[in-house]
């Protein structure tokens, strides 16, 4: 038998941080006793096990002088709060796109923006695009949220895709994980098979953001100290968030700033981890006819079938999804037409695409062929879409990438 | 460059005190030759104005004492021969004769480069430090066509318009810049200008009442518009805020009996808010250098005549989207909605645009172009 509990002064037993990999980990062989009110997530990953709200409850049982408490009924099936639902955006075509590209093709996403243009909106309704977590996935991200000790749904088992957004004044522990002689996964893996949403990406510490370059391109977290290292799982979609520059800005003409302030506040943001992104998408905020048209836009449900259908199409073709495709592999899923290789080669005559950026803009175009002209070809079309969707950086002070 | 005289350097230690305004320099300098003046500002030479100064600001006798240890004639006079900087004052040779007309002429007068280069048709571009690239652009051209012919630009050097003017000029060869600064001569504000200074320095001419070393202080910045204004013979404002230094400029023209013209923009343009204002308050427009030129009364027809455009027409379909910009910056979503077409087609025409030159891409807006050849009619924006 195992024993999962906090002992209360007063006797009652409680549930802990940890609750659920430590019952995973006592395996099937051995019975686990857990606090009653961690039964529900306990349940969720061991065959029956037993749960009683006070240490003398225990003692009795073990000594058979009473029999184990009666467990409570199964957990009965909690609705959990739905994600909030695309059709409350209003116009913003080109980033809607975004969202759907991002959650088919696995692309890592960044906003770029002036207050008020609706980041944060779109990026919230990300988790509801991607597909509910299988079984095994439920149980890896419930283990890591219970060792993280973050609040578990009532029906025992996290099912949706988690949504994470830390603030920029997250620490590097924080947000990769570590800590102290309880090592506790950070929000990285938090946002494990699920969306890792960082606002104001600039504001971020640099040492945070390049701790966050190795877990981004492994899938895992390795924390290492003095008493051994850990890995934990950290397969995220990025999603981040900039004001175009540091007044805020909007429009030509209506930003403040001076070109070096601008250009300083760009830099602190290229580099590598900028380059993590196959999806750099300009928004602004929605044009007043659309703000006031009544038709609502596509529901989440809708693009989410979507979202499905393409995710299904890159498994079957590749084994993975579009973002995980190399080079090599992009020449033989997604062949471009010669138009499209015209266009491609203007881009990077100009130098407004890198090797690199070329990758990205080919990955982009094969998911969003995938999610509307399923055959193989590449056309001028796709191109230029998948060119619009990174050009938020474009421009006198922009960046090559 | 000669050296400064004594009086010279009297002079540019007066300008040089702290709190030292316009009025209080004309004043001690109408009365008293620049080194009695300084002896006044010192406190050693009794005088009745500058005793009631005193009197209603005792802390101002403390710091003109402070600054005449700190900033004697010496170390100014050292100074300007060190930034090779010119001391004109009021009512001596060398002091700009258009100039020494004005009601708020500066009695003191700092110029780095050749100040003569002033003789010559002179046109101020004035405009937003949060210009449109739509806007700079234009300030570009129109300091390069007006520098082509031999007009001298007169402009403030400041962020956006004020800077594209300036480097419009350098690209041509004729007519040298002329630049009115509210730090020293030698002191470049804002710093990214710092080259752009040092060719408007070599090429033309850069003053400021103020002497070498001068911080740019935020007070100074509305009193240099007015030496601007009346260095000028039309004042053409590209862009300019409801409210702004440029608009300042015209209203400081207008007084000076100087026409003002202004460049018109779209009504959602927020930096086109103040020059349409002035349109609307009865400004010429300016559509084209030659605006410029006829409010000058230049020959207008050494200028070559509109050619061809060199960009390739777009298609048909290009052209659809391309009007739905309708000359405003707008970004895809906005394009999508004008234009009524789907986003995939939009993409690709605007792409086609972008790389033909009708558009130029700004950080995910697009901005139409105008027509890149010299000297057209109908410069839309």
């Amino acid at each position: 038998m195992g024993f999962v509990g906090e002992l209360g002064l007063d006797g009652s037993v409680r549930p802990v941080a940890g609750l659920v990999p430590m019952v995973v980990a006592l395996g099937d062989a051995v019975r686990a006793v857990v606090p009653a009110a961690g039964r529900a997530h306990a349940c969720a990953v061991a065959d029956r096990p037993l749960a009683v709200s006070t240490l003398a409850e225990l003692v009795a049982s073990l000594q058979d002088e009473a029999p184990w408490p009666e467990p409570p009924d199964p957990p009965a099936v909690v609705a959990v709060a739905p994600d909030p639902d695309l059709a409350d955006v209003r116009g913003q075509d080109l980033a809607r796109l975004a969202l759907e590209l991002s959650a088919a093709g696995g692309h890592h996403l960044f906003f770029v923006g002036p207050p008020g243009s609706g980041k944060t909106m779109l990026a919230r309704r990300l988790p509801g695009l991607l597909p509910p977590l299988d079984h095994e996935e439920s149980v890896a991200v419930t283990m890591i949220h219970s060792a993280a000790g973050l609040a578990l749904p009532p029906g025992g088992l996290v099912t949706r895709p988690p949504f994470r957004a830390p603030h920029h004044g997250a620490t590097p522990v924080s947000l990769v994980g570590g800590g102290g002689s309880s090592l506790r996964p950070g929000e990285l893996s938090a946002a494990h098979r699920g969306v890792l949403f960082l606002d104001e990406l600039g504001e971020f510490q640099p040492s945070v953001l390049d701790g966050m370059r190795q877990p981004l391109e492994e899938g895992v977290v390795r924390v290492a100290r003095a008493h051994g290292s850990v890995t934990l799982p950290a397969e995220v979609l990025l999603v981040a968030a900039t004001n175009p520059c540091p007044c805020g800005g909007g429009g030509p003409g209506a930003c403040a700033c001076g070109e070096a302030a601008k250009a300083r506040y760009l830099r602190r943001l290229s580099g590598p981890l900028l380059d993590r992104f196959d999806l750099r998408v300009p928004v602004d905020r929605p044009p007043i006819d659309a703000l006031l048209d009544d038709t609502p836009g596509e529901s989440t449900a809708q693009v989410a079938a979507r979202v499905a259908a393409a995710r299904d199409l890159a498994m079957r073709r590749q084994g993975g999804l579009n973002a995980t495709l190399s080079s090599s592999e992009l020449d033989d899923v997604a062949p471009l037409d010669p138009a499209a290789r015209r266009l491609l080669r203007r881009e990077l005559e100009r130098g407004r695409l890198s090797g690199r950026g070329l990758h990205r803009v080919r990955r982009v175009a094969r998911t969003l062929g995938d999610l509307r002209q399923p055959d193989d070809r590449i056309g001028e079309d796709l191109v230029a879409l998948a060119l619009a969707l990174r050009s938020a950086m474009n421009g006198p002070v922009g960046v090559v990438a | 460059m000669s050296g400064i005289t004594e009086r010279e350097a009297h002079a540019a230690a007066l300008a040089g005190l702290s709190a030292m305004t316009p009025a209080r320099l004309r004043s001690l300098l109408r009365r008293h030759r620049p080194e009695v003046a300084w002896a006044v500002a010192c406190g050693e030479h009794p005088d009745r104005v500058v005793e009631s100064w005193f009197a209603r600001s005792p802390e101002l006798r403390q710091r003109w004492a402070n600054d005449a240890r700190m900033r004697p004639p010496g170390v100014l006079a050292d100074r300007c021969v060190q930034a090779r900087t010119n001391v004109l004052i009021l009512g001596t040779d060398g002091y700009p004769p258009l100039l020494a007309g004005d009601p708020e002429a500066p009695a003191v007068l700092f110029a780095a480069g050749d100040p003569t280069v002033l003789a010559g048709r002179r046109a101020a571009i004035v405009g937003t430090r949060n210009a449109t690239e739509g806007g700079r652009r234009l300030a570009l051209r129109l300091g390069r066509e007006l520098a082509d012919a031999e007009v001298r630009v007169v402009s403030g050097l400041a962020r956006g318009i004020d800077g594209a003017a300036h480097r419009g000029v350098l690209t041509s060869q004729g007519g040298p810049p002329v630049a009115v600064v509210a730090s020293g001569p030698d002191v470049p504000f804002p710093k990214e200008h710092t080259d752009l200074w040092r060719a408007v320095v070599e090429r033309g001419v850069v003053f400021s009442e103020h002497p070498p070393g001068a911080p740019p202080l935020a007070a100074w910045f509305p009193l240099r518009n007015r030496i601007l204004a009346a260095l000028s013979e039309v004042v053409v404002v590209v862009e300019s805020r409801q409210r702004g230094g440029s608009l300042q400029t015209a209203r400081l023209a207008t007084e000076r009996q100087i026409p003002v013209l202004a460049v018109p923009g779209s009504l959602l343009n927020r930096a086109a808010e103040g020059t349409n204002r002035l349109i609307a308050d009865g400004c010429a427009a300016v559509l084209d250098t030659l605006d410029v030129l006829v409010a000058l009364g230049l020959e207008t027809t050494r200028l070559d005549g509109p050619g061809p455009d060199p960009r390739p027409r777009p298609s048909a379909a290009d052209t659809r989207i391309l009007d739905a910009f309708d000359g405003d910056p707008l970004t895809l979503d906005q394009v999508c909605l004008r234009a009524g077409e789907p986003i995939a087609a939009v993409a690709l025409a605007v792409g086609r645009l972008e790389a033909a030159g009708w558009l130029v891409d700004t950080g995910g807006w697009f901005e139409p172009v105008a027509h890149p050849h010299p000297a057209t009619r109908g410069m839309t924006r």
